[in-house]
């Protein structure tokens, strides 16, 4: 029934359009979430403009089918003088789409900081940005690293529609491969169990990193509390 | 020039159809503990947000040591934000729901404007904090998180980290309505050593006896006004307007529950 043989000889060629799965979606990722923040920042802005921009450039992203947002990126930006390999065109095309949702995340996760946070910080003479970098960011991350982890998850599941602009990643692999063995089963098992395996792994990751936060508020900082022991032992 | 020290000229704020303040001015003398009283929605709580522009009124002025705080127009120049940020770090707040910050232990709550508002390196912030801490006495507690701490302790750490900034004025606004009855004592006593000490206040409160025996001043508010001023034991005893009497009486009465 399974063509056993097939795993072993197509093995390294579905391998490498998972590499390069994997590189876009990590720079993907890398490129959004401070796309995403800075859009989000770039939403509650005072100046209208930028505000504006930012409003827009999420509303934009979220409300098309990325696969159409894709064929504009790539059949769009030439015509500007902008030739880029079709993997980088993917790229930021990627990028772009979720550093909307990024975006909105991180909006949702400053606005769920109690306001009396940023009223303290700002009474004591903080700016604006000061207090966000301080106060309300890190509060915010450990509400956001769920959600954060979700909308990762389906970028890398959305990433398999850049085969539509030939990008040999995993997805565009996998048809290939299938087109030379008329194997569907087999392959598209095999491109299924790669993308699980790098989901399971991600979320996991998420999930300790999740955990850690939570626990160093339970049981005190390990970075600081050397100092701030010998200081206390020398008052005492 | 001490009668100068902070002035408040014909504030105006109103929150869509309701008056918080009408016309309230006010002159603070250094080192003069002043008390505000009033029925909820009476604008106490505004008229000191107010004073470090956490509110910016609608119209009026607010003067520390001869220099103007804030500005009416609805954006401030960079200059202008610059320089409030200075009189803020100034003006030590404390709030009725402490906003200490959760992400950040005891030690670092006391540190963080220290270092990023002030300027101070980091060894010079955490032995000011140390010592801050010791004389509100959460010296055992350097280490813990604010979510491991009592009511009580909260807002002595939130004083704690307003006084480290060196403020000269404190805005209490009803430091103690958010504690259990059994905490109140602890955060008056380390109140009472502020008196003591000289520090300049505006406190807005519901603790009558507190306000008796410490304050200088008390201002009893009613719809955005104040409608009567002076010496707390004097206006507490012999309240010559109305509205006043029948805010004591209610609090009396209330009193007389517990």
């Amino acid at each position: 029934m399974l063509e056993y043989q097939i795993f072993f000889d197509y093995a390294p060629m579905i391998l490498l359009g998972f590499w390069l799965t994997l590189k876009i979606v990590v720079c993907a990722i890398a490129l959004g979430i401070p796309l995403g923040l800075l859009l989000a920042l770039g939403r509650r802005s005072n100046f209208i403009i930028i505000s504006f921009l930012s409003t827009s450039f999420i509303e934009v992203f979220r409300n098309t089918p990325f696969i159409i947002q894709v064929f504009l990126f790539y059949y769009v930006l030439p015509f500007y003088g902008l030739r880029l390999p079709a993997e980088y065109v993917g790229t930021l095309a990627l990028a772009a789409f979720g550093s909307a949702y990024f975006a909105e995340i991180i909006r949702a996760g400053i606005d769920a900081v109690p306001k009396g946070q940023l009223e303290s910080a700002r009474a004591i003479g903080m700016t604006d940005w000061q207090a966000m970098k301080n106060v309300i960011l890190p509060q915010t991350l450990s509400i956001v690293i769920p959600p954060l982890t979700n909308q990762t998850l389906s970028l890398i599941k959305e990433s398999a529609i850049l085969s539509t602009i030939t990008v040999h990643e995993l997805t565009m692999t996998g048809l290939m491969v299938q087109g030379e063995t008329f194997r569907p089963f087999e392959v598209f098992i095999m491109v299924a169990l790669l993308y699980w395996a790098l989901n399971e792994t991600i979320a996991t990751i998420m999930r300790k990193f999740e955990k850690n936060i939570k626990k160093s508020r339970d049981t005190g900082p390990k970075n600081n509390s050397s100092t701030a022991l010998k200081h206390g032992e020398n008052t005492r | 020039m001490t009668s100068k020290f902070l002035e408040l000229k014909g504030l105006h704020k109103k929150f869509g159809q309701i008056t918080a303040l009408n016309n309230v001015s006010l002159d603070v003398s250094k080192g003069e503990v002043i008390f505000i009283i009033g029925p909820s929605g009476c604008g106490k709580s505004t008229l000191l947000r107010t004073v470090n522009w956490l509110t910016p009124p609608d119209k009026g002025e607010v003067w520390l040591e001869g220099n103007i705080v804030g500005s009416l127009s609805s954006k401030l120049t960079i200059g202008e934000s610059k320089l409030l940020n200075n009189f803020r770090a100034r003006m030590g707040m404390v709030f009725q729901q402490f906003n200490v910050w959760p992400h950040l232990n005891v030690l670092e709550n006391v540190v963080r404007a220290q270092t990023v508002v002030a300027k101070r390196n980091k060894a010079e912030a955490e032995s000011k904090a140390l010592k801050i801490l010791d004389e509100v006495g959460l010296s055992e507690k350097i280490e813990q998180w604010p979510d491991h701490l009592s009511g009580g302790q909260k807002q002595r750490l939130a004083i704690a980290r307003a006084l480290a900034m060196d403020p000269i004025l404190m805005l209490l606004d009803e430091p103690t309505s958010a504690l259990d009855p059994e905490l109140i004592g602890e955060v008056l006593s380390v109140l009472k050593r502020l008196v003591n000490n000289g520090m300049t206040m505006l406190i807005v409160t519901h603790e009558l006896g507190f306000a008796s025996k410490f304050g200088d001043r008390l201002i009893f508010m009613d719809g955005g006004e104040i409608i009567e001023e002076g010496i707390p034991e004097k206006i507490l005893s012999m309240p010559k307007t109305p509205r006043l009497k029948m805010f004591l009486e209610k609090l009396n009465i209330t009193s007389f529950k517990h």
